[in-house]
């Protein structure tokens, strides 16, 4: 618990139902959340702050998921774990998404909140 | 047997069943077709009857020529609708499928933080609303499967679904779907006998499709058996394939319908009887999904009597 409450996650996603159970459900493990609603204000929110985690939706609002990624892989930033969030489970959305340097590729409706818990605290330690 | 000649002639309501104009119908265009060859015909061997003329017929046949072509046009024309149909339905439901997965997610995770206390926290919801919470919970979660396979039949029937193969023990993923399928074998009180053979080798699939295939088999065994009846499920292998065999004793298929089976949104006559949900798309996956791993599906089944699925995989090599 100690050790994860210096943690920081940015999660980038447009539905603010599916953010308000992720942000609680990591609140509640002792994470710091901060969130942003498009691709834009993630990018800002990159620049502005250091992050030890970040969950990226694909499809969103200015920027894509794409987008960002590439634009972070590119930045001094690109250092921290990407862990996409999606539904576009097609084989060609997942290559994508990897080969821009994505850490790992998560599909909302197969995973549970604790499945991408477990998925972040994985990545939070390496 | 006439009447179905005639239905095929009945052209005005065969474009009113697939709602197209009359010169888009392939139906009515080749009879439009047919009859101009026909009356070409009669009127060529009119015309040679006054005309000694050669040029005469090479005229009247080539202006039936043209004819014929544009009517072929015509036909053409209204087979690329109903191709350019069949695709704009097909991105239909992709989109509507992916529109529901992301409300169907945000209500299963909701759900899940309500049902997950932080340590030491009292629960503050009371049995009634805990089921009630269940229920919710269920039928989410029944949603999230109907659109799940909906956009895995499109995801392979495009070759963009994502196959993570691995060595994978099938007696382990038949106890997690099992487990799965608590909702469906709970209710009716059906007993599922698992009859493993401990030293079952190895095959190599990927575990979340292969999962798909057992629930489909699995579920369908357990919705069309009757209540407190049992299934069978067997694992075997003989050393190069791996058997996975699914025995029910409920509906069973009618003969006529047995070569239908694995087709996309087949139902069989059975399941209003045995009132189960479904849209017809569980077997038409199986059958795609395991082509993927080199493996077989087929079936005997008898009617009130029961159906037996068997599936076959190849053994790991090496």
């Amino acid at each position: 618990m100690d050790e994860q409450a210096s943690k920081k996650i940015l999660i980038v996603e447009d539905d603010r139902s599916l953010q308000n159970a992720l942000s609680e459900m990591l609140n509640q493990e002792g994470y710091e959340i901060v969130c942003a609603f498009d691709g834009e204000e993630a990018l800002e929110k990159i620049k502005e702050e250091n992050f030890d985690l970040v969950l990226l939706d694909i499809i969103l609002p200015k920027k894509d998921g794409y987008e960002v990624l590439a634009e972070i892989k590119k930045s001094e930033k690109k250092d921290v774990p990407v862990l996409i969030l999606t539904n576009l489970e097609e084989v060609d959305n997942v290559q994508k998404a990897l080969s821009l340097g994505a850490t790992t590729f998560m599909v909302k409706s197969d995973f549970s909140l604790k499945d991408v818990l477990e998925k972040i605290k994985e990545n939070l330690k390496q | 047997m006439y009447w179905k000649i005639l239905d095929d002639f009945n052209f005005i309501s065969r474009c009113k069943k697939y709602r197209i104009g009359l010169w888009q119908c392939p139906n009515f265009l080749f009879i439009v077709m047919a009859v101009i060859t026909i009356a070409a015909m009669l009127g060529t061997n009119y015309i040679s009857k006054f005309y000694d003329d050669e040029t005469v017929t090479i005229l009247s046949v080539s202006g039936v020529a043209i004819l014929i072509l544009v009517i072929g046009n015509f036909i053409i024309r209204g087979v690329e609708k109903i191709a350019e149909a069949n695709i704009m339905k097909s991105e239909f439901i992709s989109i509507i499928s992916h529109q529901l997965c992301s409300p169907l997610s945000a209500i299963k995770w909701n759900l899940e933080v309500l049902e997950t206390e932080k340590e030491g926290e009292e629960i503050k919801m009371t049995p009634k609303q805990l089921l009630f919470l269940g229920n919710i919970k269920k039928s989410n979660e029944k949603m999230l499967k109907l659109v799940n396979d909906l956009l895995e039949v499109i995801r392979i029937d495009q070759g963009r679904s994502v196959f993570a193969k691995e060595n994978v023990s099938l007696a382990q993923l038949v106890k997690e779907v099992i487990i799965d399928l608590e909702y469906l074998w709970g209710i009716k009180g059906v007993k599922i006998n698992l009859e493993n053979n401990s030293s079952l080798p190895r095959v190599f699939v990927d575990p979340k499709k292969m999962k798909i295939v057992m629930e489909n088999l699995m579920g369908n065994a357990i919705k069309y058996s009757n209540d407190d009846s049992e299934i069978n499920v067997i694992l075997k292998s003989d050393g190069k394939k791996v058997m996975f065999i699914v025995e029910d004793h409920g509906a069973g298929i009618p003969h006529y319908q047995h070569d239908k089976v694995f087709e996309k949104f087949f139902r069989s006559n059975n399941s209003s009887k045995y009132r189960t949900e479904g849209v017809g798309l569980g077997l038409y996956l199986v059958k795609a999904i395991l082509k993927n791993f080199e493996g077989e599906v087929w079936f005997e089944s008898e009617l009130n009597k029961g159906s037996t699925f068997y599936v076959s995989l190849p053994v790991t090599r090496g």
